[in-house]
């Protein structure tokens, strides 16, 4: 247990109160329209959305699991948060594209793409698959804060995870996604300040960067200074293999959508940027900054384990960063160091809670239930909806413990054999409906095979995870391909209205020659 | 044929030309540079502060590469953004719309 005195309190009721006070301020423009609830009105400029991108990208677990992977792997612990790097090509690629299909949600991209019965099935899927995915991420993210709760002032988990969450949920229900971007930004001020002077402290702590060097040269551990120290070609815990599988699925799923989970979030920044351009930078901005703050960390972490070495319990080490502020900083920055944990956790909740809440009022019940609702019914079954989302977080927080391995395999399957749909989806025009959501269903089953059951019976030796990426990624492949070309593409009519309006990169040459003989294009002069 | 266009007309600007394939190239780089970079720098590192440099270079050109382009293929789309979205909200209240 930490002890608080009176001015740490006063940082943290001080921060509670502007959080809150943020909600009421901006009431009146989150109520105007479904528009607004969910996307300020599509009129941010790029800076708003990028501290946004960078906020809900600080959630309570990410400095436990950047402590995790640093201390075991030194620099090249780096690369396991590399992954964040899908957005290089994707600001100027995916980002492009989607802003210009003006979905409000990857749902609704799906009927805007696809045409048909194919279609609304994945937009079905697609929508209700978010709102549990919101309300699962919203129980692991919350049930973070109640161990930090609990390691801070020995509350049951219970309570850090209720308290913090339903006090982001009233700023969040009044202003909706105008509250959560204001928010977001003044959180990642605080969080970006607390981050930068916490690390700092804790470099200070273990004798200055220059300490830090030679101390771990004299270890016979400078390997860990190095980001490239790979423990060879396939062997070890840290191999080339997996870093080129990783720089693989990151860098060229920026031609996707949805490759990333973290698409999913930042679709609802880019349509909330005001022009094209705003949502690039947006986020380009966003992740650079997430990567810079992941290195700031690193450093950190460094530091940390020069004053404590070799520590076998990945779940004290995981605890590096926290325990850097809590037992370093002085009386009365306590509560400071605090504030900011609030802030990193609540701009995560605020972001998941107000995205759920979107799919479920613009995909389930406008398009599916209630299609003649008015702007000010959609905005208070938005409001509904987060309530509903934050309590069912709380069940699933509590839960977190023993479905953990479920969920995260939920989350392996998610990503795996659907990377590369997520791509065609995007750059090839005879990639249908039928295709991308056979390659779902596919999914589901081949990876319970590849990863649990084949393993289990001795058929198949229990793959690293960069190779299961590779296997599911071609026996996936080898349904839905032939899938695509067993059913018709989509209507020419949807694929030319889409194309025009989108401009998507790839192969979609007839589609552009028809658009090109109904006269909807210009043909550009010469350079 | 200049290395690199900067001035664009709106339909020249919707297609995907080098200058976006560039942009490609760099983006990832400057990402790895910086990221490598700051960590190398807080540590005092002199190869840190030549990455970290590079990273800002290649942050820099990338900008300068694509930012004429983004602006036109901005300022034209900003003028049809009314008519797409209208037909967005029809195909949201697609009932509404069979009976209309």
């Amino acid at each position: 247990m930490v002890a608080f005195g009176f001015l740490d309190w006063l940082w943290i009721i001080l921060y509670l109160l502007i959080m809150v006070g943020a909600g009421v301020l901006f009431y009146r423009l989150g109520r105007r329209s479904e528009s607004d609830f969910f996307l300020a009105g599509r009129g941010l400029p790029w800076w708003l959305p990028a501290a946004s991108v960078y906020a809900t990208h600080t959630a309570t677990d990410t400095p436990m699991w950047v402590s995790g992977v640093i201390y075991r792997h030194g620099l090249a612990g780096l690369w396991y948060s590399f992954f964040a790097a899908w957005c290089a090509i994707s600001a100027f690629v995916s980002t492009r594209i989607f802003r210009r299909s003006l979905a409000y949600t990857q749902a609704e991209w799906n009927t805007v793409r696809f045409s048909g019965l194919g279609a609304e099935l994945l937009r079905g899927w697609m929508s209700g698959w978010q709102v549990f995915m919101s309300m699962f991420i919203l129980g692991w993210v919350g049930i973070a804060m109640g161990k930090v709760c609990q390691y801070v002032f020995g509350w049951p988990t219970w309570i850090g995870l209720v308290v913090f969450s339903s006090v982001c949920a009233v700023y969040v229900m009044a202003a909706g996604y105008w509250g959560v971007i204001m928010a977001d930004f003044l959180q990642g001020v605080v969080a970006f300040a607390v981050i930068l002077l916490v690390s700092i402290w804790g470099v200070v702590a273990a004798g200055g960067p220059s300490a830090i060097v030679s101390r771990l040269q004299q270890m016979g551990e400078g390997w860990r200074l190095s980001p490239f120290a790979f423990s060879g070609w396939f062997t070890g815990d840290f191999p080339i293999a997996w870093f080129v599988t990783m720089l693989f699925i990151a860098l060229l799923g920026g031609f996707g959508m949805g490759t990333s989970i973290d698409w999913y979030v930042e679709a609802q920044r880019i349509q909330s940027a005001r022009t094209v351009r705003d949502a690039s930078y947006s986020i380009w901005w966003g992740t650079a900054l997430v990567l810079m703050r992941n290195s700031i960390w690193a450093v950190a972490i460094l530091g940390f384990y020069v004053l404590y070495p070799r520590i076998p319990d990945t779940a004290q080490y995981e605890m590096a960063w926290f325990r850097i502020g809590f037992e370093y900083l002085p009386a009365g920055m306590l509560g400071f160091f605090f504030a900011g944990i609030i802030a990193i956790h609540i701009s995560t909740i605020s972001a998941v809670l107000n995205l759920g809440a979107m799919y479920f009022t613009r995909d389930l019940y406008l398009h599916y239930w209630k299609q003649t609702a008015s702007e000010r019914e959609l905005v208070w079954v938005g409001r509904i909806a987060t309530l509903v989302l934050l309590i069912g977080s709380f069940f699933y927080g509590l839960m977190m413990e023993e479905i953990t391995s479920w969920l995260i395999f939920a989350l392996w399957i998610m990503a795996a054999g659907i990377w590369l749909p997520n791509i065609l989806q995007v750059v090839w025009w005879r990639f249908n409906a039928w295709g991308y959501l056979s390659s779902w269903i596919a999914n589901l089953g081949l990876s319970w095979l590849v990863v649990w059951v084949l393993p289990s019976f001795g058929l198949l030796p229990e793959l690293p995870d960069y190779q299961q990426f590779w296997v599911l990624m071609v026996l996936g492949a080898a349904i839905y391909l032939p899938i695509t070309f067993l059913t018709k593409p989509d209507d020419m009519d949807h694929l030319v209205r889409y194309y025009v309006m989108s401009r998507p990169i790839g192969w979609w040459g007839p589609v552009r020659r028809e658009a090109e003989r109904r006269g909807l294009l210009l043909r550009p002069e010469p350079t | 044929m200049a290395w690199i266009r900067r001035r664009w007309t709106p339909a020249a600007a919707d297609e995907w030309t080098k200058e976006d394939w560039y942009t490609i190239l760099i983006s990832p780089i400057a990402y790895i540079l910086l990221m490598v970079g700051v960590a190398l720098s807080l540590l005092l590192l002199p190869a840190g502060f030549l990455i970290l440099g590079l990273g800002v270079l290649a942050t820099l050109l990338m900008h300068w590469i694509i930012d004429p382009k983004l602006k036109v293929i901005s300022g034209e789309y900003e003028k049809k953004q009314r008519d797409y979205l209208e037909e967005l909200e029809r195909a949201a209240r697609w009932k509404e719309t069979d009976r209309g």
